[in-house]
């Protein structure tokens, strides 16, 4: 059983690079889920799904599951997992005040969610996903570090009571390289890059696990570029200069633990995955 | 004639992360201020580079920018998150003690730092502030990231059920007593679903949630009157969404989406920037063959795949038709890192207006 949390910084080919996981993971033989976050389908568009809304799973042609998480589905089943009363879920899921109140409690959404990322591996707690592997589509940068912070900070304000063990839990598989996999998915530019290094020192001090860097849309220039000549070779040339000097900085930072993914001159995005679940095999 | 009309007090830059909003919003207020007007940019979370660009300190202070092209004023400040907040609840807050226990309650350090819908708050808290002051004949707002764009138009919503009268009035003890959060649920009869409450999440955490929502009921009125404020300032016609896009199909699709919901909703759409549409050596060139040297090869490469990508914009015909003006930016050759970066971007959308 392993998860798959996938980030970086906005417009880098996350979710892209995400579905290309999940391809490679179902083309391997395992039985994937492919999970992205929020309570709007972006999969539903880019894949070609039937329509998905949140909380519910579809088949993807590529063979796997895809399914949309959103905090108030999450916690709603969750919710009548933990007080089995079906009556007693109603009253409290139908009563309209409860119901804000759980929309817009601090952190309550994020620690469902990671409740529900980390349902997999055996926990005792939360209905059990039954999946070989689970390529979670998180959020971007600032959005995925609070969703790792959720349940460490609700350890820090609520030391007892299921709130707490339960925060306890997805912690410990947060914590583990065994099951679960950081994937940074970057640029050959100086912002992602950037970002990506200081990501990567966050997610290592928050649960001590080294994540693992895509370096997306390496493009594979001719040898023989001069710097100077016709403008479109000017621009390569500069171009090439750039992605080698970050390739450099990336290199010297993660040493041993990234790949690049070459860039995919297709405007289908059927045709984009599965030319990136060629070069997502480690 | 100006990209942003005269009589137009806000912009409002939208569309998802990584599409090159901030960069867009600063030539924006470039633009409006080479025409003389008085500008400030508002920009959330920008990168090292760009804050060096426009002279940001992460205090939130405002800082004046200085150029030969700008005959008015621009003035830039990043949105700081938890200080409009903080500086929110002392403004609203009856005492300075009540302040102080909202201030140290766990809940609200969560709500303040992490919660999605909390930056938006923030930053159209902060947008109203500008606008209100009357210093700025323009104010550009730059949105937060978002993995929709959508998200950025239902978070104050979100944020605003908080402090909805029924909420708070659960949380508030009607005698004004000193009596426990759980004795007035009683009260209302509603003590079975804090049963289901406390079974989910334990005694201590409904604690906190008590004492974050009676801290707060004094906010309610003027948090009220605020979301009534901002949101007759976003539906004004002097209010103009422009959204960032790229030429990614799933990305035009949601383009679309947002345009007709923007519409629906009744703000208003100025226009759609498809930013890095195709690299300058293309724009510049109406010769589309290349030579078969190797670099050649990969330039016809290249104009196939943005040729190819571009056919996607059939998506976006129905807008045109709706009077949405729409323009291209092309990539440009090196990184922005100066304010006459900035106004190179500015000639760009001035070729197409």
């Amino acid at each position: 059983m392993k998860i798959h949390l996938v980030t970086g910084k906005g417009g880098v080919g996350k979710s892209a690079v995400a579905a290309a996981l999940a391809y490679r993971c179902a083309q391997d033989g395992q039985k994937t889920l492919l999970a992205e976050l929020g309570d709007e389908s972006f999969y539903q568009d880019y894949l070609g799904l039937k329509p998905l809304r949140e909380g519910q799973t579809v088949r993807s042609p590529l063979g796997f599951d895809v399914a949309l998480w959103s905090g108030a589905s999450c916690l709603r089943e969750y919710a009548l997992y933990l007080l089995k009363v079906e009556s007693l879920y109603k009253l409290f899921f139908e009563n309209p005040v409860s119901r804000t109140l759980i929309q817009v409690a601090p952190a309550l959404s994020e620690l469902a969610i990671m409740g529900k990322v980390t349902s997999g591996p055996p926990r005792n707690v939360g209905p059990k996903l039954d999946y070989d592997a689970i390529v979670v589509d998180a959020y971007a940068t600032g959005h995925f570090l609070a969703l790792l912070k959720a349940p460490i900070g609700m350890i820090e304000a609520v030391r007892v009571g299921p709130m707490a063990e339960q925060s306890k839990g997805i912690l410990k598989i947060l914590r583990d390289p065994q099951i679960t996999n950081y994937h940074l998915v970057c640029l050959p530019e100086e912002l992602p890059v950037q970002e990506s290094l200081e990501l990567d020192r966050e997610i290592q001090a928050l649960v001590n696990v080294k994540p693992y860097l895509w370096l997306n849309k390496l493009i594979d220039f001719p040898k023989s570029l001069k710097a100077q000549g016709p403008e479109y070779e000017k621009d390569f040339f500069l171009k090439q200069q750039r992605q080698d000097s970050t390739q450099a900085t990336i290199e010297a930072a993660f040493k041993g633990r990234w790949s690049s993914l070459p860039f995919v001159f297709e405007a289908d995005e059927t045709k984009i995955v599965a030319a990136l679940a060629k070069g997502v095999k480690r | 004639m100006s990209f942003i009309a005269r009589d137009v007090r806000v912009v409002v830059c939208a569309g998802t992360g990584g599409v090159g909003k901030t960069t867009i919003a600063a030539a924006l207020a470039a633009q409006a201020a080479e025409e003389g007007r008085r500008v400030l940019v508002l920009t959330i979370d920008p990168s090292q580079r760009l804050k060096t660009t426009l002279g940001l300190s992460d205090s939130g202070e405002t800082s004046d920018l200085k150029h030969p092209r700008i005959k008015g004023s621009l003035s830039a400040a990043v949105v700081n998150s938890k200080k409009t907040f903080d500086d929110f609840v002392l403004r609203s807050a009856r005492s300075k003690e009540s302040a102080q226990r909202i201030l140290n309650n766990k809940l609200y350090v969560q709500l303040s730092t992490t919660l999605s819908g909390s930056q938006e708050f923030t930053a159209l808290e902060r947008l109203y502030e500008a606008v209100e002051s009357g210093n700025y004949d323009l104010v550009i707002l730059d949105t937060p990231p978002a993995k929709h764009a959508m998200d950025f138009l239902k978070a104050p919503q979100k944020l605003g059920a908080l402090f909805q009268d029924k909420i708070t009035r659960w949380f508030r003890d009607p005698k004004g007593g000193d009596k426990s959060f759980l004795v007035g649920i009683f009260q209302m009869g509603t003590k079975q679903v804090i049963k289901a409450l406390e079974k989910l999440t334990g005694s201590e955490f409904v604690r906190e949630l008590s004492d974050f929502f009676s801290s707060i009921q004094s906010w309610q009125g003027e948090l009220e009157e605020r979301t009534n404020n901002v949101h007759r300032l976003l539906v004004a016609a002097s209010t103009q969404f422009v959204l960032v896009c790229s030429y990614d199909r799933s990305k035009l699709l949601e383009a679309f989406k947002f345009a007709k919901a923007i519409r629906q909703d009744g703000y208003h759409l100025h226009s759609l920037i498809l930013n890095r549409a195709f690299p300058e050596w293309l724009a510049n060139r109406q010769d589309r063959t290349f030579p078969s040297d190797p670099a050649g090869q990969m330039a016809a490469k290249w104009a196939g795949y943005f040729e190819e990508r571009r056919k996607n914009s059939s998506i976006l015909s129905e807008l045109q038709n709706q009077s949405v003006q729409i323009r291209e930016l092309p990539e440009m050759k090196e990184d922005i890192r100066t304010l006459d970066g900035v106004f190179e971007i500015v000639d760009r959308l001035k070729e197409q207006t």
